[in-house]
């Protein structure tokens, strides 16, 4: 037994210091009582703890000698005596938490009894965010720790009140606000408080985080001058070069000999071939000139066509786009923003 | 002739006016040489000459116009002791009907002076031509024409007309083209002088033309 108290009192002393550490200790009474914790002498940390309790305490240091009394009854066995302390460490700072890595299985499990023992609205979160009217929610999160009545409120500096939501919770709440008035239109721009109120009986409890609302233009989209990935083609194209127009030449100047000579009249005699010569002539060296040329571009039809419909696309996203700018040019973009928050938390 | 004349006048008047965008016309003075042949071999004529063309093309549609006149002389061993001199109009409207093709029609009038030296020619045309592009600027043209309903000054009558014609259009630099059209021209006419029974007079006649052109 002596053992195994020695080795819960260790452990309660690692994480302590870690506790204590964090906010400096003025009382002297509660500084004894501390280096009392730390020396594992618990009957006199106990009385130091209940003597600092007895004199002018700040409220950090009135938690922190409501901690050492949990821990040490906790090392001492004394579990509801633990209980009782760390339920005073709660409500006097519903914040506080323990790391169970660092604190014994005793202390720990004890705070956690003492939490579910007293009515908090813990660790009430709203996130910074940015969304436009009516497209978005802004996220709140708390924690109740016993089933209780909660009405979260948005309370406007100039006056104005929203209900965010009203419901019967317990443990982790997840709410989404739009930040919308009742006729849709955005909540007015300011400085806002969300209010977490817990209701059981006759215990209440509350929690707030201060928030700020600005409003802003919505960006409005650019207009497309080309699709991502998709380009124009060009719509000409340049044949790879031939023989085609020699050929054609050939062929063209060949059919007005052919129909010459079979047209001839009989009666008529053969007559002079020199027209045909002269100008078929012309004709071949022109064909043969043409072919050594570089082919003139010709209209790439299947391109011109890819062209006019990746055109029509891009004319058809514009106007979608032209679309949206208007409607954008008439929301609003909430931004909200958590301010620093005042220690306004406690039990009424 | 007055009234072709008038035609590409009218022609010539209207392409400008057009907008150069939409229709392009070219126009230019040409040289002739010319070979004809009628009623039998041992009378024949050849010679040069000088004539004008003009051609304009709105999308499909297209129209050309000619006019020579040219000098015909009795060639060694012909019959002929005399030349004469031919005036000579060509009118064509086409219609393409498909990349390569057209239909046409048109009329020929050709006048012979003095009057009595030659025929003088009028028909109708109608046909068809195959134009291909060979190369930047240089067309190809090839048609075939029935000469349907042809008149002559001295009477008689033609079942069996036809014209066969090439030609060439290559753009030599900017607005300046060169031309070549080459026809061959053979009408089987038949005549019945004083009554005696029909014998045949055919005309045949092959005209090559070369120039230059200008683009609007």
């Amino acid at each position: 037994m002596t053992w195994h108290l020695c080795a819960l009192a260790l452990l309660a002393g690692l994480a302590a210091p870690a506790v204590a550490g964090a906010q400096a200790v003025q009382n002297a009474t509660l500084r004894r009582a501390q280096q009392a914790y730390d020396n594992l002498e618990y009957r006199q940390v106990v009385s130091l703890a209940q003597a600092a309790l007895r004199e002018r305490l700040t409220g950090p240091e009135r938690a922190r000698a409501y901690e050492l009394l949990g821990f040490t009854y906790g090392a001492l066995d004394s579990i509801l005596k633990a209980v009782d302390a760390f339920k005073q460490v709660v409500l006097i700072d519903p914040e506080r938490q323990l790391d169970p890595n660092r604190v014994s299985p005793k202390a720990y499990s004890a705070f956690d009894v003492a939490l579910r023992q007293v009515l908090l609205v813990r660790q009430l979160r709203v996130d910074s965010t940015s969304f436009v009217g009516g497209r978005g929610a802004v996220p709140i999160r708390f924690t109740v720790t016993q089933p209780a009545r909660v009405v979260t409120r948005a309370i406007g500096t100039s006056g104005g009140s929203y209900v965010i939501d009203s419901g019967a919770w317990n443990g982790q709440v997840n709410l989404s606000w739009p930040a919308r008035l009742a006729n849709g239109d955005p909540v007015p721009a300011g400085n806002y408080t969300v209010v977490v109120e817990a209701r059981l009986g006759q215990n209440a409890f509350s929690a707030s985080q201060p928030i700020r609302v600005s409003h802003g233009s919505v960006d409005t989209l650019q207009s497309l001058t080309s699709l991502p990935g998709y380009q124009y083609l060009p719509e000409t194209e340049v044949p790879p070069q031939s023989w085609r127009p020699l050929g054609l030449a050939f062929l063209y100047t060949g059919g007005a000999l052919i129909g010459t000579l079979g047209l001839e009249s009989s009666s008529l005699g053969s007559g002079s071939k020199r027209e045909l010569a002269v100008v078929g002539g012309a004709a071949l060296v022109t064909g043969f000139v043409m072919t050594l040329r570089k082919p003139a571009p010709r209209p790439a039809a299947a391109n011109i066509l890819y062209n006019r419909l990746l055109r029509d696309q891009i004319a058809r996203r514009n106007q979608d786009i032209a679309k949206e700018n208007v409607a954008r040019r008439q929301q609003v973009q909430l931004t909200l923003v958590p301010l620093p928050k005042p220690s306004s938390a406690g039990p009424r | 002739m007055s009234r072709a004349a008038a035609g590409v006048a009218l022609l010539v008047l209207a392409a400008p006016a057009a907008p150069a965008q939409r229709v392009a016309v070219t126009v230019g003075p040409q040289f002739a040489l010319a070979s004809y042949r009628e009623v039998a071999s041992g009378l024949r004529y050849q010679g040069t000459g000088f004539g004008g063309a003009l051609s304009a093309r709105y999308r499909k549609l297209s129209a050309e116009a000619g006019v020579v006149r040219l000098t015909l002389d009795p060639t060694t061993g012909s019959a002929a002791t005399s030349g004469f001199t031919a005036t000579e109009v060509n009118l064509w409207v086409a219609y393409d009907v498909a990349t390569y093709a057209s239909v046409e029609a048109g009329f020929i009038r050709r006048t012979a002076d003095p009057e009595f030296d030659a025929q003088s020619v009028g028909a109708v045309r109608l046909g068809a031509r195959s134009f291909y592009e060979i190369g930047p600027g240089a067309t190809l043209l090839f048609r075939a024409n029935y000469l349907a309903a042809p008149k002559f000054s001295g009477g008689g009558h033609a079942g069996f007309s036809i014209d066969l014609g090439l030609g060439l259009d290559v753009r030599l630099a900017g607005r300046l083209h060169g031309t070549a059209a080459y026809t061959f021209q053979r009408i089987n006419r038949k005549t019945n002088p004083g009554g005696t029974g029909e014998i045949d007079a055919p005309i045949q006649e092959t005209v090559a033309r070369v120039g230059l052109a200008v683009g609007f």
